[in-house]
């Protein structure tokens, strides 16, 4: 069968190694990307297309000229850091991930589009969940659509754990555990994701016992947070030199007013309420469903793909480039 | 020696050994160098126990009856005591108890044997269920007897091997007794009177008889194997393939006994069966527990048990260890067995899951806690390689307490153990994020087993809160309740400024020479107006006057 697969999002972090992941088993699966952003080193063989997915619009262009069997939308907006916290970004996060979300499902629908694979979070369970509930509404006989949970995602190309963490190091802030650094903390490898989506894909054009689920994804191997901290700051050679505990109550209360510094001098600052909610909740999730559902097995674990990051970040460092993505 | 010597060089060792029996034997003391176990030994690795020749431990828990308040004080007492097989029985309420006047002689003497040989087990075997009392004595015995067979060093090879073949069929032999042991094997005498032992035996359920043959002659063929390979060898282990081997010989079969046992008895899960990893899983966690505790005595005794797999990864003589340059090497290396030993832990807790009677799950749960706890103290501890360690009185007396109860007391042991030697991990360890990861897995078992959220709660507190909310009428609900609480602490952030700053003026003002006091005074005199310059001066020097 002739697949072809729209990817949203498809130049992104994540996007880009759905790409990687389809055409590895499926060389044979035509590929194309709808994006905000275009590469500088788009991937062979995939046809790019910049569009905005809040304008229905773009879509439709895409759609119709490239007629998908599959979409994986994984286009979404998250801010950045403390950011994530503040009014604004969650707008915006609200219009992208809900309207896009409502546009790309509508859409595909009447252009008959069979499958739809969604990228949420795990934090679905906590945030709020109304993306995904409209994708899983939108299942039925004809379009098979189900929602994937990636814990937080990390890999090489990551802009954002991997960088922060290592800004702790520039800025002495690694000796401080907030909390009890004992809350245990789920990471997923980004190709681990990926190979999650193409078996999600895979299973929704089968026997589509995943259609209308929503389903965890994570490395597997939850650690404490701090623990994560350390093993990436290892690899950059850093020991914190002493710990400290700092009380969550303290902690959440610095975050509180970190924000409203951050807010008042517009600069972003590691410590948020928000990020001191994320290092002292515990947070994981049980990998059963997708183990049994998609048949997914991490295949890097969470070690090996530490190593392989911060290898390519030091890269990313030395050669001073920061994004491999052209700004315009 | 133990079985856990099977093995190799013996010849060489025999003169030392017999040195070492004598030593033991003039000093009365219990013999804590060269048993594998003093305190942690488990019930299935039960062949590293070793009686003393103490009185005082052969004592059984009917003598002592029941203290029922468990008090450290009293086991402190009891120095004598070293090992927890005896501290068991005097604070202990037992689930069972046994009943001496309706024993025949022949049993009373098997009981007799069981107090000589084990020190440890003694006291939890006989206080088992009465439907497993009598098979699990027998069997230990039977498994020890083969233990002397193959620890004796005067035995030759030509004739251990045969023997441990088929010392299953003994069994079967009414009268069957061996006198070919040296005169200073210390349980030559179990040996000398094993009739008694095959008199009992038959008078077992055959079902269970025909399990302890089975394991019988599965261990009798290991420990031939490895007096073979030991003899030309010497006794070391090279890949952990090997060691699972080894551990799988003198603990992991007796896990799948025991088992049998308890399944066939009706007090464990009988799906306990179709999980053979699991039943090795708690015999080898506590074999690899005491094979990283004995490394320093060990190889004293010229023994290796740690694989050369692993220990070739951080030094390059096994002898290196042990040398205090090498410090750090030594104790990424003992980190290794660690995660080794601790990837079994969540598998015990799910055996000890399956166990259904109070004395069998005691029985079971007591050498896992203190496994576990042995395994924190030897986490990265330089000392192991200079001296024998062993937890405290204190400690074995706190798990003992913990884990006489219930499975959730059991987990509570286990996770703070497990937290504890988290605490320990320190990221300059190669294996820093291997051993996060399984104390990890040890918490997320935990909370598979007895979940801290629980849905049904969850949900009834959301129906009891009224109907659920479309999200997005929630999400502009929420947006509105954190502007309010933003609102809130803006106020208070300026709040508090306005203070911190006020304070920190008065505070300059002050050291600058500031009067309030003055200021105070003259405001409760009601002048609230400013007085002009020269009048200021004037009530200035009226207040100091007193104190030039």
């Amino acid at each position: 069968m002739a697949v072809s697969i729209l990817i949203t999002g498809g130049a992104g972090f994540v996007g880009s190694a759905i790409i990687d992941a389809v055409q590895e088993k499926h060389p044979q699966w035509k590929v194309s990307v709808l994006d905000l952003q275009m590469l500088s080193h788009p991937r062979n063989n995939v046809h790019y297309e910049r569009g905005d997915i809040t304008l229905p619009a773009d879509i439709e262009r895409i759609v119709h000229l490239v007629r998908p069997t599959a979409i994986i939308h994984s286009a979404g907006f998250i801010p950045e850091l403390a950011s994530r916290y503040n009014r604004k970004a969650r707008n915006r996060a609200f219009s992208v991930n809900v309207e896009g979300t409502r546009n790309v499902l509508t859409i595909a629908k009447s252009a008959g589009v069979e499958v739809l694979v969604w990228t949420g979070s795990c934090t679905a369970v906590t945030d709020d969940t109304a993306a995904e509930a409209l994708v899983l509404a939108a299942n039925d006989e004809k379009f098979a659509t189900c929602a994937l949970r990636p814990s937080v995602i990390f890999g090489p190309g990551d802009g954002q754990l991997i960088p922060s963490l290592y800004s702790c190091i520039m800025k002495g802030e690694t000796p401080y555990i907030l909390g009890s650094g004992l809350n245990l903390w789920d990471v997923t490898y980004v190709t681990n994701v990926a190979d999650a989506h193409v078996l999600a894909v895979e299973n929704l054009l089968s026997s589509r016992t995943a259609a209308g689920e929503a389903i965890f994804i994570s490395n597997e191997q939850p650690i404490p947070f701090r623990d994560f901290c350390l093993a990436v700051w290892r690899e950059f050679g850093h020991y914190p030199p002493f710990q400290v505990h700092i009380p969550r109550s303290i902690a959440a209360f610095a975050g509180v007013v970190a924000d409203w510094m951050s807010w008042l001098t517009g600069i972003q600052t590691t410590l948020s309420n928000g990020s001191v909610n994320d290092a002292c909740a515990t947070r994981y999730c049980s990998g059963t469903k997708a183990r049994e559902v998609l048949g997914y097995v991490p295949k890097v674990g969470l070690e090996e793909g530490i190593k392989r990051s911060c290898e390519e970040y030091r890269r990313r460092c030395k050669f001073g480039e920061k994004h491999d993505i052209l700004e315009q | 020696m133990t079985l856990s010597d099977a093995g190799a060089g013996r010849v060489e060792q025999l003169e030392n050994r017999a040195r070492m029996w004598q030593v033991w034997k003039v000093s009365q003391e219990p013999r804590l160098t060269s048993s594998r176990i003093p305190y942690s030994v488990s019930v299935i690795s039960w062949l590293h126990d070793r009686a003393s020749a103490d009185r005082a431990s052969q004592e059984r828990p009917r003598s002592i009856s029941s203290i029922s308040l468990p008090s450290p004080i009293i086991t402190l007492g009891l120095s004598k005591f070293s090992r927890w097989g005896s501290e068991m029985k005097t604070w202990h309420d037992p689930p069972h108890h046994r009943d001496p006047e309706k024993e025949p002689a022949s049993l009373k003497i098997c009981f007799d044997f069981l107090d000589l040989t084990s020190r440890s087990f003694s006291a939890v075997i006989q206080e088992l269920h009465s439907e497993l009392l009598v098979p699990v004595t027998l069997f230990y015995l039977i498994l020890r007897g083969m233990d002397t067979i193959e620890d004796d060093m005067t035995i030759s090879l030509e004739e251990k091997d045969p023997l441990l073949r088929e010392f299953y069929k003994v069994t079967k032999q009414d009268g069957w007794n061996y006198d070919g042991n040296g005169p200073n094997e210390k349980d030559r005498d179990l040996l000398v009177k094993f009739h008694f032992v095959v008199e009992e035996f038959k008078k077992i359920k055959p079902v269970y008889r025909g399990f302890i043959n089975d394991i019988t002659q599965k261990m009798g063929n290991g420990m031939a194997d490895y007096c073979h390979k030991a003899k030309y060898h010497g006794i070391s282990v090279e890949s952990v393939k090997d060691y699972d081997l080894y551990c799988h010989y003198v603990a992991g079969l007796v896990g799948s006994g025991l088992t049998l046992l308890f399944v066939e008895s009706g007090l464990a899960n009988p799906a306990l069966l179709d999980r053979p990893h699991l039943q090795e899983s708690m015999g080898l966690f506590l074999q690899k527990t005491n094979i990283i505790r004995d490394v320093k005595e060990d190889f004293d005794d010229n023994r290796r048990f740690w694989p050369k797999e692993i220990w070739s990864k951080h030094v390059s003589n096994f002898e290196d260890l042990f040398d205090p340059k090498n410090r750090e090497a030594a104790l990424n290396c003992s980190s290794d067995m660690v995660l080794n030993s601790l990837g079994h832990a969540d598998e015990c807790l799910f055996y000890l899951a399956g166990l259904k009677e109070q004395s069998v799950f005691n029985f079971a749960a007591i050498p896992q806690t203190m496994a576990i706890a042995t395994l924190e103290l030897v986490f990265r501890n330089p000392k192991i390689f200079e001296r024998n360690v062993k937890i405290t009185k204190g400690q074995a007396c706190q798990i003992m307490v913990d884990s006489t109860q219930n499975l959730r007391k059991v987990c509570d042991v286990f996770r703070r153990y497990a937290r504890a030697i988290h605490k320990k991990n320190t990221p300059r360890d190669p294996n820093f994020l291997k051993i996060s990861i399984a104390c990890g897995k040890i918490e997320q078992f935990m909370e598979s087993m007895f979940p801290s959220q629980d849905p049904k709660a969850i949900a009834a507190m959301q129906a009891a809160q009224g109907p659920v909310v479309p999200p997005e009428e929630a999400e502009q609900r929420a947006m509105a309740e954190e502007a309010k609480w933003d609102t809130i602490y803006l106020l208070a952030l300026v709040m508090g400024f306005l203070f911190v700053l006020s304070t920190i003026m008065i505070g300059i003002a002050w050291l600058f020479g500031a009067r309030f006091d003055i200021a105070i005074n003259e405001l409760k005199q009601g002048k609230l107006s400013r007085p002009p310059p020269d009048a200021a001066q004037a009530i200035a020097g009226k207040y100091d006057r007193g104190e030039l």
